[in-house]
């Protein structure tokens, strides 16, 4: 029962952390008003740019690095646009997250072969916290887990005291609640929305170049799997705010992981209840029935406003 | 969860095949004088996937090779996008549209009717028209005798089946795999887990590492590109210390993962291309499914040669006496019936998935 508890919770934050990393970067750039769906794109982009990089340099952690700035690179062909362009952000984001897909496809058969190869990558170890991973049950979930996920750990509280605890914080805030009141107090809008979308496409590429390195230990094509989508659930499910994103990503992979043990099991029905789940409570804070959520009042919006 | 996003992607993806579409040439089939005639494959996913895609694509290229065809391949994305592309090759006048999957059946049979100079070879499909033809090709059998394997070197008694979307042809080879287990380990158990996706290599990853945490120490697959998750997981557990076998599915996996991989229930699906191909040039299909190899060896379990030395000779023998037993047809592995007008066909109006 232990073991098998265990088990289940590090599934859960093997399944969780990608979403996780994503969603603090989308929920940085949605408080600033803009509503990346594109989110997709960059995640792939990182996966792929992970796998290229650590083959290249020989090195796993050069290659998250790459990883994290493929995504920022797809990122600024949804940010250029969508921030000094005033382009609709959904359809903006809908053509990146094509360009990422279809752009990884292209350069991975160019680079590997029309039919696919399994490919030699080094991988990110884990690196195992003494005495904090003999805690049984969830130490070694929690403990005994890849760098990028004690960084995903870590990013919660430095965004939470980021953007409720400093100034730029709070003028991304501001550009994300009411940009023309912020311009009016002489905020650069269009730099703080552009910085604040680039550091979620940052972070995108970041959980990408996780799920290759650290987790699935290789690059195949559509290894996103919507992700980025579940990302932006996460976002409304976490109600905005750091803690809240990372315990709702881990709640998604945690209800992910759920399912896969019941399945295991043998359980032959209803295991797809708890995979809609996490979507049914999403809705629920949608609808203000849990809780308050209440997205930020420009999200979505060009500015300067065309009339 | 995992379709949902597909959906949201499904408007545009066409501009992604641009980016993403293999290079052959765009030009209307007819004007093209020098080539006999032209072939067309439609895949639900990336032909990078070592295995179910690669294996057609390679059929594509051999097609070309052997008659000159003129050849052209599409990735589809959505259900909505079948139509479309049926209708794309069906108005440039292409003479043979492989659709490679069962969730292109009922839009073949639309363009069938539409096109009726075009023949629609559906890949595992279930429904039947005068130029509409299922290639079937009843991976059960090597299935059945991949099974036997994992049944002769399980030494837990827990094997492990890793599926991708559940459809009745991937049900089949499940169905027959298990059987196979138990006819060499009547008392093993056998695990199953869908992961709702051909392509999700780490949810590929995570189901077979829950397998392997369940005791499991052999553990077949039947996704896509998602494989390599589980070959991946595989590895790493056998790397820990914790002897544990993955068997590969559709094509001859046994070079992922040479060290840790048993055997491959394959397909030799550009074989099944090419002869179905002569078949229709001899215009000796349609109206009726087609059944690829016969008793020849389109379908097969291929031990990993790189560890024939520790299967034992017994049990490649059993499986040998097996394969011949299957191809003479004194023994019927277990299967799923999913063509219309075979025995226990139900009609559903289900028609999603692939592989």
């Amino acid at each position: 029962m232990i073991v098998a508890l265990s088990a289940f919770l590090a599934a859960g934050v093997r399944l969780g952390v990608p979403l996780v990393l994503a969603a603090l970067g989308e929920m940085v750039s949605e408080r600033a008003g803009v509503l990346n769906i594109g989110l997709e794109g960059s995640i792939i982009a990182g996966a792929l740019g992970s796998v290229l990089g650590a083959m290249a340099t020989g090195s796993p952690a050069l290659g998250i690095l790459i990883g994290a700035a493929a995504g920022l690179l797809v990122g600024l062909a949804f940010a250029v646009p969508v921030v000094w362009l005033n382009t609709d952000q959904i359809i903006t984001g809908t053509a990146v997250t094509l360009l990422g897909l279809g752009g990884t496809a292209a350069v991975y058969t160019a680079r590997f072969g029309a039919t696919g190869a399994q490919l030699d990558v080094p991988q990110l170890d884990r690196l195992r916290i003494p005495v904090l991973a003999d805690i049984p049950v969830i130490g070694p979930a929690l403990f005994d887990v890849a760098p990028t996920v004690y960084l995903t750990f870590a990013l919660a509280p430095l965004l939470g005291w980021f953007l409720f605890r400093t100034e730029w914080g709070l003028e991304v805030r501001a550009v994300g609640e009411d940009p023309d009141a912020a311009a009016a107090a002489g905020l650069p809008v269009r730099r703080l929305r552009f910085g604040a979308a680039l550091f979620g496409t940052l972070l995108a590429g970041l959980a990408g170049a996780h799920l290759a390195l650290a987790y699935a230990g290789t690059f195949t094509e559509n290894m996103s799997a919507g992700r980025g989508f579940i990302a932006i659930a996460v976002v409304v499910l976490g109600r905005w705010r750091p803690w809240g994103v990372l315990v709702a990503g881990l709640f998604f992979g945690a209800a992910d992981a759920l399912q896969y043990l019941l399945q295991t099991l043998g359980w032959d029905i209803g295991y797809q209840l708890f995979l809609a789940l996490p979507y049914i409570l999403t809705l629920a804070a949608l609808g203000g029935w849990i809780g308050r959520a209440r997205a930020p009042a420009a999200l979505g919006l060009p500015w300067p406003r065309t009339h | 969860m995992r379709s949902f996003p597909v959906r949201l992607v499904a408007p545009g993806f066409l501009l992604a095949l641009g980016l993403s579409a293999c290079g052959e040439s765009e030009s209307a089939c007819r004007d093209l004088s020098e080539a006999p005639f032209c072939v067309a494959l439609l895949t639900a996913g990336p032909v990078s996937d070592a295995g179910w895609y690669a294996g057609a694509y390679e059929g594509l290229l051999q097609i070309e090779q052997r008659w000159g065809a003129q050849i052209s391949h599409q990735q589809t994305r959505t259900a909505s996008e079948y139509d479309e592309a049926f209708l794309a090759y069906g108005t440039e006048g292409y003479d043979l549209v492989f659709a490679h999957g069962s969730e292109y059946q009922d839009a073949a049979i639309r363009a069938g009717e539409r096109f009726p100079e075009t023949t629609f070879i559906v890949s595992g499909g279930g429904r039947i028209a005068d130029n509409v033809v299922p290639l079937i090709f009843t991976l059960e059998n090597g299935s059945y005798l991949a099974g036997m394997a994992a049944g002769g070197m399980t030494e837990s008694g827990v094997v492990g089946m890793v599926g991708g979307v559940r459809i009745p042809p991937a049900e089949g080879v499940f169905l027959a795999f298990e059987a196979g287990v138990k006819a060499v380990r009547p008392d093993a158990e056998v695990l199953e887990t869908w992961i709702g996706t051909w392509d999700d290599v780490a949810a590929a990853k995570e189901a077979v590492t829950s397998h392997i945490s369940r005791g499991a120490d052999v553990v077949v697959h039947n996704t896509d590109g998602a494989s390599f998750g589980v070959f991946n997981a595989v590895r790493e557990a056998a790397d820990a210390g914790d002897p544990t076998w993955a068997i590969g599915m559709n094509r001859d996996q046994n070079d992922i993962a040479p060290e840790v991989t048993l055997g491959s229930a394959v397909i030799r699906i550009e074989d099944a291309f090419v002869e179905i191909t002569e078949a229709w040039r001899d215009s000796e299909i349609g109206g009726a499914a087609y059944y690829a190899g016969g008793e020849s060896e389109v379908v097969d379990f291929v031990a990993n040669p790189a560890v024939m030395d520790r299967i034992p000779a017994d049990l490649l023998a059993r499986i040998d006496s097996m394969r011949t037993a299957i191809r003479s047809g004194d023994f019927d592995p277990p299967r799923v019936p999913f063509i219309e007008g075979e025995e226990g066909y139900e009609e559903t109006g289900a028609g999603a998935g692939g592989g």
